[in-house]
């Protein structure tokens, strides 16, 4: 089964940095996800790891290791995510007030030109 | 009567109304506001998909329509934003459904002016029912805001509070009520509260108390953040 995890872990880390290449990932997250792409590639040519990191931090069943650590970083991910959510709702409400406003100041503008122009 | 004429900028007075779908009563509140306050009207035309822009106009009020709707709170502080940016000095806010008695608006401005109050709360404590007092007891209890009636949209705010409250800091909040009075607390605002009168024709359906899965929503939304904030600043009370 050996090359099972291995192909996974090519394909998921080939995706990836394709939709880098293509653009379809903004900065900051591309970056988040080439180190999820170099874990996959990692992880699926040397599974092994897995059981040499359990025994160093004594976890007696190994396979849970990477599902427990990949469960805290998507939470850590979500959160991140809703953060950054909220503070592109305060842009969005702020520059829709700003709009608003700036609407505004233009039909003022227009009404201040005399008449017949 | 045109809309230039309708609102100078540089006056002190602004009264902001926030308003969707509201056209059958946002005309009738506008001219009542403009008779009764010697202040320029402006209705924050939120989201509506009625004539409620066209007849805050004729009745003579200045009109904003955001193009994304902003809800209740985003709308009045793009009033007061509208405020900082003309230079009005006081601001008072009122519903465009007619259940606010315009009667109040000479008051609420003499109020700011009178006493060392930065937010003045019109409370209309008759509406207020036994479950939804219960409920104010609950938010008093844990955000330890000396006000009674914590959802009154008659609301008027002196200058300090105008500029706290247009920052960036309070375009989160989701709705008008308890998180903009706790800011404004925090912020070392003086809060305080006076009575005032319903107006007879109240048409108006809270959007708040409305179905039950919404007061649900509501009385956890509003407590998660009375909990996150405890322990900040307390607004001081005032006699």
């Amino acid at each position: 089964m050996h090359w099972v995890s291995a192909i996974i872990g090519v394909g998921l880390a080939l995706t990836i940095l394709l939709l880098v290449r293509r653009d379809r990932l903004h900065g900051p997250y591309a970056l988040w996800w080439l180190l999820v792409a170099a874990a996959a590639l990692v992880l699926g040519l040397f599974p092994q790891l897995v059981d040499w990191l359990a025994r160093l931090t004594g976890v007696y069943y190994p396979p849970a290791l990477p599902i427990i650590i990949g469960l805290a970083l998507v939470l850590v991910r979500l959160l991140k995510l809703d953060i950054d959510r909220s503070h592109q709702e305060r842009n969005l409400r702020r520059l829709t007030q700003q709009m608003a406003l700036l609407e505004d100041e233009l039909t003022r503008l227009r009404e201040g030109e005399p008449r017949g122009d | 009567m045109n809309s230039l004429t309708a609102c100078r900028p540089g006056a002190r007075r602004l009264v902001v109304i926030p308003a969707f779908n509201e056209a059958d009563t946002v005309g009738g509140v506008v001219r009542a506001a403009r008779m009764a306050a010697h202040a320029d009207v402006l209705v924050i035309n939120d989201g509506s998909t009625d004539a409620t822009a066209q007849e805050a106009r004729d009745a003579g009020a200045r009109v904003l329509s955001p193009p994304v709707q902003l809800g209740a709170w985003g709308a009045t502080q793009t009033g007061l934003r509208y405020a900082v940016r003309h230079g009005y000095r006081q601001v008072v806010s009122m519903d465009g459904d007619g259940q606010h008695d315009a009667a109040n608006l000479p008051m609420l401005f003499a109020a700011l002016d009178g006493v060392t109050a930065d937010v003045v709360i019109g409370a209309c404590e008759a509406r207020l029912s036994p479950a939804r007092r219960l409920a104010w007891g609950w938010f008093r209890l844990l955000s330890g805001l000396p006000v009674r009636d914590l959802t009154s949209g008659l609301r008027a705010y002196g200058p300090h509070a105008i500029e706290v409250l247009a920052s960036a800091r309070a375009s989160l909040l989701e709705y008008q009520d308890l998180g903009v009075l706790m800011l404004a607390a925090d912020h070392g605002l003086t809060l305080r509260e006076v009575p005032a009168t319903m107006s007879p024709r109240q048409s108006g359906v809270s959007r708040i108390f409305s179905s039950w899965p919404t007061v649900a929503r509501y009385m956890v939304a509003t407590s998660v953040l009375c909990l996150a904030r405890m322990g900040k600043s307390r607004g001081r009370r005032t006699p």
